[in-house]
């Protein structure tokens, strides 16, 4: 089976020795941050253009628990983190991803162009079905 | 009859209030003590503050789905969306929190808006011309006996919070540098003229003594 897009890696074990050593050395310079922003959590998460992790972080792994994890402030919190780790690496350019309704997308954002990243897209690539599974029941109130 | 006044100091459930709106046959002595007591007005029904949190959570969550997935709302955000401008968004509109008065009639929906000063004003008259498309839309969405009437409100909160946090790390960073500095020169201890001028200035209480 061909894959479109992708170079084709040889597997060796040699090989695959010495791209791990790079990858920790590795400057990438333009980046994509993706933001899952659900009502109870915030989940950021840093990769390459190709969309392999860099690092991530979220709300629930800096000492927030509960409902305090679907805050604003927590996904602030949570993206300034995911970006100290990765400015280290001199990342400039990035695009951001946002998936989901919630407010954690809106304080992130704006936390992700305090910290002095260059945003060069937002996209908002919350799953869209074309009508296809069933949504479950309504909750009623 | 205080005994009945007693009862009625029960917790009651949302059934028996809205009930009261009714021509019931129960004496309207009863209907006097949660509402406007003038009679031939209509009477309005307090619901229980429980419920109104749990209308307002699930009204956030049926407006935040409606902004995400629903079409005529996004074109009337985003003009540029019927363009076919494929999610390169410039604006991001988000609903940040959702007030219902106490008897269930009027909602105020603070929305926040990221992007520039243009793109806020067009979010936000594209939401305040479809307040009534949302409001029946909302009223097809959830089981309601009177669906309520929406406001949108702009939130500047956030926008305002951001530009706090961003002066403190400026002061943060500005701190830092300084305290690198100083701690520099105590490192090298000069003997220059400026800088005993400096620590004096600076800490007149020091007992440390620089040799000149």
């Amino acid at each position: 089976m061909i894959k479109y897009g992708k170079p084709i890696l040889k597997v060796g074990s040699r090989r695959n020795g010495r791209s791990s050593a790079q990858k920790s050395a590795r400057r990438i310079q333009k980046g994509v941050i993706h933001v899952q922003a659900s009502f109870n959590n915030t989940i950021v998460t840093v990769t390459d253009v190709r969309g392999q992790v860099i690092s991530w972080s979220s709300a629930g792994t800096y000492g927030f628990k509960g409902t305090r994890r679907g805050t604003p402030f927590a996904a602030q919190t949570a993206a300034r983190n995911a970006i100290r780790a990765v400015v280290d690496q001199g990342m400039q350019r990035t695009e951001v991803m946002i998936k989901g309704p919630s407010l954690g997308r809106d304080t992130s954002l704006r936390a992700i162009r305090r910290s002095g990243i260059l945003l060069s897209f937002i996209r908002d690539v919350t799953p869209m079905p074309h009508n296809g599974c069933r949504p479950p029941k309504k909750r009623c109130v | 009859m205080p005994h009945l006044l007693l009862h009625y100091h029960t917790p009651i459930t949302t059934v028996h209030l809205r009930s009261c709106s009714f021509p019931s046959p129960k004496p309207t002595a009863h209907i006097h003590l949660r509402s406007n007591p003038t009679p031939g007005a209509t009477v309005k029904c307090m619901a229980n503050p429980r419920r109104v949190k749990m209308v307002s959570k699930q009204i956030r969550r049926e407006l935040s789905d409606m902004l995400l997935t629903d079409k005529v709302l996004q074109y009337a955000i985003l003009p540029e969306a019927a363009l076919g401008a494929d999610r390169y968004l410039s604006s991001l509109t988000t609903i940040s929190d959702v007030e219902v008065s106490a008897d269930l009639q009027v909602v105020k929906v603070y929305v926040s808006v990221f992007g520039d000063e243009r793109g806020k004003e067009i979010a936000l008259a594209g939401l305040k011309s479809k307040a009534k498309y949302v409001r029946s839309e909302l009223g097809k969405r959830m089981k309601l006996r009177l669906t309520p009437e929406i406001r949108f409100i702009e939130d500047e909160s956030l926008e305002r919070g951001s530009r706090v946090i961003a002066i403190l790390d400026k002061i943060k960073a500005e701190k830092k540098t300084l305290a690198d500095e100083d701690y520099e020169e105590e490192a090298e201890s000069s003997v220059s003229a400026q800088d005993d001028t400096d620590w004096e200035s600076d800490d007149p209480d020091e007992d440390i003594i620089y040799v000149k």
